[in-house]
């Protein structure tokens, strides 16, 4: 198996690419700037669906494990880059609960980030409940306290920009947050749960903390929407804590008798396959999930599982 | 002569003292990323014996929590209204005002005894279960108005500022401001913007208590404050007290630069209870240098409140509360009016409030919000829980931490999350999967309650095209909605949410079976 992950252009010549950048980076000086992320810039990067899943007891040497089939953390954060951790935040539950990603998980990726070279950490999420209740009940804020270069900062709302959605099939604008958008290397780090709507909520559904605006109307075409905005921002890297899994009453559940201890990470370049991987701990089918089988359909990774190559660590 | 200090200045330096502490105070009620808050942040409420008094009277018992203010009561009896001079973060701010305003000397004495009216018409009423003192309690007026109007005021011009250069300036005025911004919002700025029914009214009566600075110094103070006069009687038997106890003939020095008047205009003797002990003319005297001394000798000048006036007032303290009883507002609760978690009844609930806005300034939702007439005019300012503005945050118990009079009952976050608020009810008619046939979950996603209050069931509907599908559709379980209000705020429907929180059921405050 040829790694194919790090390298990226086979349509799209440097000038063209440096010509988006440009265009793009002259609309965040604008006073309301228009993100334009064309259909060739987003082609550009078509993954290899590589999953590695790994179980164990000790959190920090569980995610450099399934980290290393993928290269190690150095194929994705290159020195001096501008890192994005993006885990889950968005309630006001404690780690046992299983509604927000393990803080544990979320500093490991951080350490590695910074071991790998990073300049700067930034950490955050857009929470339902309270912000500072979400991060500090959920043990992150805390966990990264300290830490050199990490910032885990509340979502500050001038920052959420317009973009247009060229290839989004239901939605064609939303804001995003513009730290998401200028990230050299953005690593999404999402707990996998169970979710009334979405069926569950894993890698896809984790884009939801870097949209602002009126949140509520993504759910009225929930597959497809959450398609159309993983267009936007394609994470370089997914790891998806399944320390415990939430299997009722999701997405924040409350009660630990929902919830399902299985010590388990999984980790790929590919968000689609990362979440087809995730949703057979529940016993379900890639397929029974709207947005991987929307976000498959448009090429943004592999949900087949037979063309999954799966490397258990 | 060696340079000394004046007595003034320590007098000064204790106001500056006390006005940073009522702000840092102030600014600290909020969350602090604990669930419990360190300090006691409702320390103004907590010694002001104008609330022990009404608050003990209105509800028959004694609230622990108001202990200190027997403190209060201790230190009047023995250095008289020191605290009215001294500690009064109203009063001081008062006394900063007078060097803009420049407010006329020897003001009329007459209106003196108004504050004795005042103070027997909330001691009456309160006695008969009506508590008024929100409307006159010097602190709560002023944590009413820097909560709801002045803070937020503040945040939204110094924000707004950085904003502008945030979005228009070019980038390098970014690196300036931006380092500025952080260090306020780490600091002296709110966390966040919030927003408040009566913010105008709230500002509106600390604007008019300052303008009354324009017929005389502390006309507040000297003529209104029930607080003052409260302290004023038990200052009667104090015994640190000026010597000479009456200004001296012919001298135009103290009598008429007193900032309390409190010197008799016919026979120039110091009515002891009017004095806040500012020091002035101890510093100013031109030759016979009064001090302020431990004494036994008794100046005392009795207060003629005159016979009618005092029948009159205590009347009407009884005649309140009577005609509050007979409004239908008793009858028929406004089914709107969701009171915070933990408060049962209704008409304990504002025997017990007196609407100091510590819960509405801690409540991390911005969702308690002070009445205006929704529960008559005497539950004015008490807070309600406005749903589509904020939520009741499942895991914060912060309003009950801050109450000072326990109206908001202390509760513990078992207790705090099964308290009853309301009962969220859907409005078929407007609901996405009932009118439209359009999936929408975002109640039921929200919907704190471990076993969820709202769940689906699916139906077979026809949507606008006249395609049938299946949709999920939500209904609350009754047993389990505990009214917190996050799916009414959280519903994506622009204007009114198809889920909203009434007051419906048992055991909430609002609940009545009076009516029908």
């Amino acid at each position: 198996m040829v790694q194919e992950i790090s390298c990226g252009g086979d349509e799209m010549d440097r000038r063209d690419f440096l010509r988006q950048v440009a265009k793009w980076t002259a609309g965040t000086l604008l006073a309301s700037p228009i993100f334009n992320i064309t259909p060739e810039l987003l082609a550009a990067e078509r993954p290899f669906p590589r999953v590695a899943i790994g179980t164990g007891n000790e959190i920090t040497t569980l995610v450099e494990r399934v980290l290393a089939p993928l290269g190690g953390m150095k194929t994705f954060v290159n020195p001096g880059n501008r890192v994005v951790v993006k885990p889950n935040i968005g309630w006001d539950r404690s780690p046992e609960q299983a509604a927000d990603t393990h803080p544990e998980v979320v500093k490991a990726v951080v350490a590695l980030a910074l071991a790998a070279g990073a300049k700067e950490v930034l950490v955050f999420d857009n929470t339902c409940n309270e912000e500072r209740r979400c991060y500090h009940q959920s043990g992150i804020k805390p966990a990264l306290a300290g830490m050199k270069n990490v910032r885990c900062d509340y979502i500050d709302k001038r920052k959420f920009v317009p973009v247009d959605i060229s290839k989004g099939k239901s939605i064609h604008n939303w804001l995003f947050y513009r730290d998401a958008l200028e990230a050299d290397c953005y690593i999404n780090v999402p707990i996998a749960k169970h979710h009334s709507l979405a069926r569950l909520t894993i890698g896809l559904k984790n884009i939801m903390g870097v949209i602002g605006g009126h949140r509520g109307e993504i759910h009225q075409n929930i597959g497809q929407n959450l398609a159309d905005l993983n267009t936007v921002i394609r994470p370089a890297l997914t790891i998806v804590d399944a320390t415990r899994i939430l299997l009722r009453n999701g997405p924040q559940g409350g009660s630990l008798r929902d919830v399902k201890v299985l010590n388990t990470i999984l980790a790929s370049a590919d968000i689609v396959a990362a979440d087809a991987v995730a949703t057979t701990l529940f016993g379900l089918n890639p397929t029974d999930i709207p947005a991987t089988r929307a976000a498959a359909a448009m090429g943004l990774g592999e949900m087949n599982l037979a063309r999954i190559e799966q490397i258990r660590v | 002569m060696k340079y000394r200090p004046t007595t003034r200045t320590f007098r000064k330096l204790s106001q500056l003292l006390f006005l940073i502490l009522f702000f840092v105070l102030f600014r600290k009620t909020d969350y602090s990323g604990s669930d419990t808050l360190p300090y006691a942040v409702n320390l103004f409420f907590r010694w002001d014996p104008l609330v022990a008094a009404t608050v003990t009277l209105a509800a028959r018992k004694v609230i622990l929590l108001l202990l200190p203010s027997l403190f209060v009561i201790l230190l009047t009896v023995v250095m008289g209204r020191v605290f009215c001079g001294w500690v009064c973060p109203m009063g001081t701010l008062l006394d900063l005002l007078d060097k803009g305003i420049h407010p006329p000397g020897n003001p009329s004495v007459r209106l003196r005894k108004m504050k004795y009216l005042v103070l027997i018409v909330l001691l009456v009423s309160s006695l008969f279960s009506l508590q008024l003192i929100g409307f006159l309690d010097p602190f709560s007026l002023l944590v009413r108005g820097a909560a709801f109007s002045i803070d937020p005021m503040f945040n939204w011009l110094t924000t707004g500022f950085f904003d502008t250069i945030y979005s228009h300036a070019p980038a390098f005025a970014d690196r300036v401001t931006e380092p500025v911004y952080s260090v306020l919002k780490n600091g002296l700025l709110p966390f966040r913007q919030s927003f408040y029914f009566l913010s105008t009214l709230s500002l509106m009566i600390l604007i008019a208590i300052g303008a009354m600075e324009k017929l005389g110094k502390r006309f507040w103070c000297r003529n209104l404050c029930p607080l003052g006069a409260l302290l004023a009687l038990f200052s009667r038997w104090s015994f640190f007290r000026r010597i000479p106890t009456a200004s001296c003939r012919n001298c135009p020095q103290c009598a008429p630069n007193c900032r309390m008047n409190a010197f008799d205009p016919d026979n120039g003797k110091l009515h002891h209870e009017e004095c806040n002990l500012c020091m002035d003319c101890v510093d100013d005297c031109l030759n016979q240098s009064p001090r302020f001394a431990f004494t036994r000798r008794n100046n005392h000048v009795p207060v003629d409140l005159g016979r009618r006036a005092f029948v009159g007032s205590a009347l009407a303290g009884m005649a309140l509360p009577v005609a509050a009883k007979v409004g239908a507002i008793s009858r028929v609760p406004h089914p709107l009016l969701l009171r915070p978690p933990g408060v049962k009844n209704e008409t304990d609930f504002l025997s017990l409030c007196v609407r100091c806005g510590e819960c509405m300034k801690a409540c991390i939702e911005n969702a308690l919000q002070p009445c205006f007439f929704e529960s008559g005019y005497q539950g004015m300012f008490s807070p309600r829980l406005v749903p589509r503005l904020g939520y009741c945050e499942f895991n914060c118990t912060l309003c009950g931490q801050v109450c000072p009079t326990g109206a908001i009952p202390k509760l513990l976050l078992p207790a705090k999350q099964k308290a009853i608020i309301g009962i969220a009810v859907f409005d078929v008619n407007r609901c996405l999967p009932y009118a439209n046939g359009i999936p929408c979950m975002v109640c039921e996603e929200h919907c704190p309650t471990s076993k969820k209050a709202i769940l689906f069931r699916d139906k077979t509907v026809m949507n606008r095209k006249g395609e049938e599908l299946v949709v999920k559709q939500p209904y609350v379980v009754e047993e389990l909605c505990i009214g917190c209000g996050i799916c009414e705020n959280k519903c994506p429907l622009p204007g009114a949410s198809a889920i909203r929180v009434l007051t419906a059921s048992k055991g909430t405050s609002g609940y009545s079976d009076g009516y029908g």
